[in-house]
């Protein structure tokens, strides 16, 4: 049990607290604007903090080898930072350009 | 007409049914497919074509004539959705929107007129909408990224999963991202409707043109062992080499493809924004 270790797991686990708090929200929130939040929010830092904690796992036994794992898995990160918020915002973007009203309060969940 | 056409699936649903009974049990050892074919594919492929990755092996070399007609039903298929959904003829007369740059003052010309090639104005379409700054910036960096990995699955068909089909989906994927976030007027100027035509029969044309090379070094049809002397190596490092020849005339083929339906199927044919 090194220090390596409860790295990876405290960063395993938070990045998985997100993610469950992702699909509580997908499921919970009243409106399609409210539920595209946590969709693009939490699942982004979710999987951001899992693969850091793969990345870190991976250099456990380190090797050239595994350093380059650990690299394409940090591309496969930097890439999901740029790709899941943009792909969001785009959503939201069709959204109000198709003239849907965000939900107010009071209102039925829709 | 309802009930007959419910009856004839039903029937041929339950022959299909009755026939699978006869299949052999699943992952039988002593099924014929398991002891004649796959045990010579797994064991004699890498000595045969020096390419680690069996199903790329398979695919392109022992049942190269099978791949090259996928990739002749891909070519049909971008062919016969630029023949039903393509609208050449305008039925009214059209007048034409020009949009400075820098300042977004759209102006419209009459049927007829037409405005000088300059840097300043662009041709935009009646539905354009203003393609959103995030989506687009984040497209511009994300795009030579996706091409450098579709080039890289292409070439790595032999050793990784990947080859020709899944390479060029991802080449066409990057061109469509571009025509989603900027418009598509823009992507057809880089990429024209004539181009597309061209490359999706090149694509068909390599490969058939490696077959038939092979043809006329007097061996069989894709036999790539001929190539030897074309290449200057020796026979199995010529399939390997040849493996790599028809997946990028695949590749190509499936790229020009992809965007051929895409620019036909959201336009109606008409090559304007929106549908």
């Amino acid at each position: 049990m090194d220090i390596m270790n409860i790295i990876v797991c405290v960063l395993l686990f938070s990045g998985l607290f997100f993610l469950t708090g992702g699909a509580v929200g997908i499921l919970r929130f009243p409106d399609f604007y409210s539920r595209l939040h946590p969709a693009g929010k939490l699942d982004t830092l979710g999987s951001l903090l899992a693969m850091t904690a793969f990345v870190i796992f991976n250099l456990h036994h380190f090797s050239i080898g595994a350093l380059l794992t650990s690299l394409k898995i940090l591309l496969i990160v930097v890439f999901i930072f740029l790709a899941s918020p943009t792909a969001t915002h785009g959503i939201v973007d069709a959204g109000v350009r198709a003239g849907l009203a965000p939900w107010t309060k009071g209102e039925k969940r829709r | 007409m309802k009930i007959v056409g419910l009856i004839i699936v039903a029937v041929t649903g339950a022959f299909l049914i009755y026939a699978a009974a006869d299949f052999p049990a699943w992952s039988d050892p002593a099924s014929p497919a398991s002891t004649y074919l796959s045990p010579h594919f797994i064991e004699k492929s890498m000595e045969e074509t020096s390419v680690p990755n069996i199903v790329t092996a398979v695919l392109a070399d022992y049942r190269g004539f099978d791949t090259m007609f996928e990739t002749t039903v891909i070519f049909s298929a971008g062919v016969v959705c630029f023949f039903l959904l393509r609208i050449s003829r305008r039925e009214e007369p059209e007048s034409r929107y020009y949009r400075h740059v820098l300042t977004g003052v759209t102006i419209q010309l009459k049927e007829g007129y037409k405005m000088p090639p300059s840097d300043d104005f662009e041709q935009i379409d009646a539905a354009w909408t203003p393609p959103d700054l995030i989506v687009k910036t984040a497209c511009r960096i994300l795009i030579p990224f996706i091409q450098l990995f579709a080039l890289y699955v292409i070439a790595h068909g032999h050793h990784s999963p990947g080859g020709g089909f899944q390479g060029g989906v991802i080449l066409g994927a990057s061109v469509i991202l571009f025509a989603i976030s900027h418009d598509l007027r823009s992507a057809v100027r880089r990429m024209s409707e004539k181009l597309i035509a061209i490359l999706c029969a090149v694509g068909v044309l390599i490969y058939a043109g490696t077959g038939a090379l092979c043809l006329l070094l007097k061996q069989n049809f894709l036999d790539y062992s001929v190539l030897a002397g074309v290449l200057h190596v020796d026979p199995i490092t010529a399939r390997s080499h040849g493996i790599l020849m028809v997946e990028i005339g695949v590749g190509i083929a499936v790229l020009a493809t992809m965007i051929w339906i895409y620019n036909n199927v959201s336009s109606a044919g008409r090559y304007r924004q929106g549908l």
